[in-house]
């Protein structure tokens, strides 16, 4: 089935339609969730939004732009909505509950069971630090490097995506790198990796 | 080429996003600055979990949820009912108290002015112990 076939489908209440839409594209829409908000139960619950949102809203899409395109577009902007009232509600978390997150962090990292745990931890640390440099980076920056390494995407397609020109995204992805590379840089320094 | 130089064009020279002449640049220094050779290789593994950290394998439930999801709009609107309290109530909770702290302020600055004016009659009160004038006009007659 084709996506134009799927879409003519879905507006017509198929659930079949829907079924092959999900085994199509589920795995982009939870990578791309999953790159956003680095944390794989939170893209798994805002993918199946995106999905919804998708079924509910498929009669206002429109045979312009492709069916992959506006999926990308709809995970990017619910995975900056949940970052956002992620970050609000971080200041009325406690400080006791901060604590307990980063020790099952490091129980997670400790309690790995592989047959080369050094290893594994030294990964894992180095995933977190990772993490955390990507956090840091401004949304934009994060939306057009996430769909380039996690979707290699290239700048065109990227462009199309956040509805922005191909040097616009040539210029977030440079200072995404740079950013990124500062902040690995100083946690070098610091000796943290 | 200077080691910070190296540094800013690490994650490019990485990516093979250099022209070919500074990619040589840049490989001729790492061979002879262990620091630098060090910090690449450290870069070089912590930016190779990207292409393993991908989501590789597919939730078999994940349909059988969004079905459940769909069929239940009562988990939907709850997104909507936050952000209007966001929204809505929010702002107009802040004013409120602004307002009520800027009352709370007005009221204050009243009492504080009341206080200073019983002092000014109790000074009064004082003044004829210390000034027999009113008491004794005699002088008066006599000063004037």
């Amino acid at each position: 089935m084709s996506d134009h076939e799927i879409i003519e489908q879905l507006k017509q209440g198929n659930e079949q339609a829907f079924k092959r839409l999900i085994d199509n594209y589920q795995k982009l829409v939870v990578n791309t969730c999953y790159g956003m908000v680095r944390n794989r139960e939170d893209a798994e619950d805002i993918a199946q939004d995106v999905f919804i949102e998708v079924y509910r809203s498929v009669q206002h899409f429109r045979a312009d732009a492709k069916l992959s395109t506006w999926l990308y577009r709809i995970a990017v902007n619910r995975s900056l909505n949940h970052i956002r009232d992620n970050k609000k509600h971080k200041w009325f978390r406690s400080f006791e509950k901060e604590v307990e997150a980063k020790n099952r962090q490091l129980e997670e990292l400790e309690s790995s069971g592989s047959e080369h745990p050094e290893f594994e931890l030294e990964n894992k640390q180095r995933a977190l630090i990772l993490n955390e440099a990507i956090n840091s980076l401004s949304e934009n920056q994060r939306v057009a490097f996430t769909l380039s390494k996690y979707e290699d995407l290239s700048y065109q397609e990227i462009a199309q995506v956040m509805e922005l020109s191909v040097s616009s995204v040539e210029s977030l992805l440079f200072r995404a790198k740079k950013n990124l590379q500062k902040k690995l840089h100083t946690c070098y320094k610091k000796k943290c990796m | 080429m200077k080691c910070k130089t190296v540094n800013s064009k690490l994650i490019f020279f990485l990516e093979k996003e250099l022209k070919p002449a500074e990619m040589q640049a840049v490989q001729e220094h790492l061979d002879s600055c262990p620091d630098c050779a060090l910090f690449a290789e450290e870069m070089k593994k912590t930016l190779s979990i990207l292409e393993t950290d991908k989501v590789d394998d597919v939730n078999p439930f994940f349909y059988t949820r969004v079905k459940a999801k769909l069929e239940n709009p009562e988990t939907q609107p709850v997104v909507v009912g936050r952000s209007l309290v966001l929204r809505v109530l929010q702002p107009i909770a802040f004013s409120v108290i602004l307002l009520i702290g800027i009352y709370a302020g007005i009221k204050l600055g009243d009492a504080g002015s009341k206080s200073t004016g019983n002092s000014v009659l109790a000074e009064k009160e004082l003044i004829p112990y210390w000034n027999q004038l009113d008491g004794e006009p005699i002088e008066s007659f006599l000063m004037e």
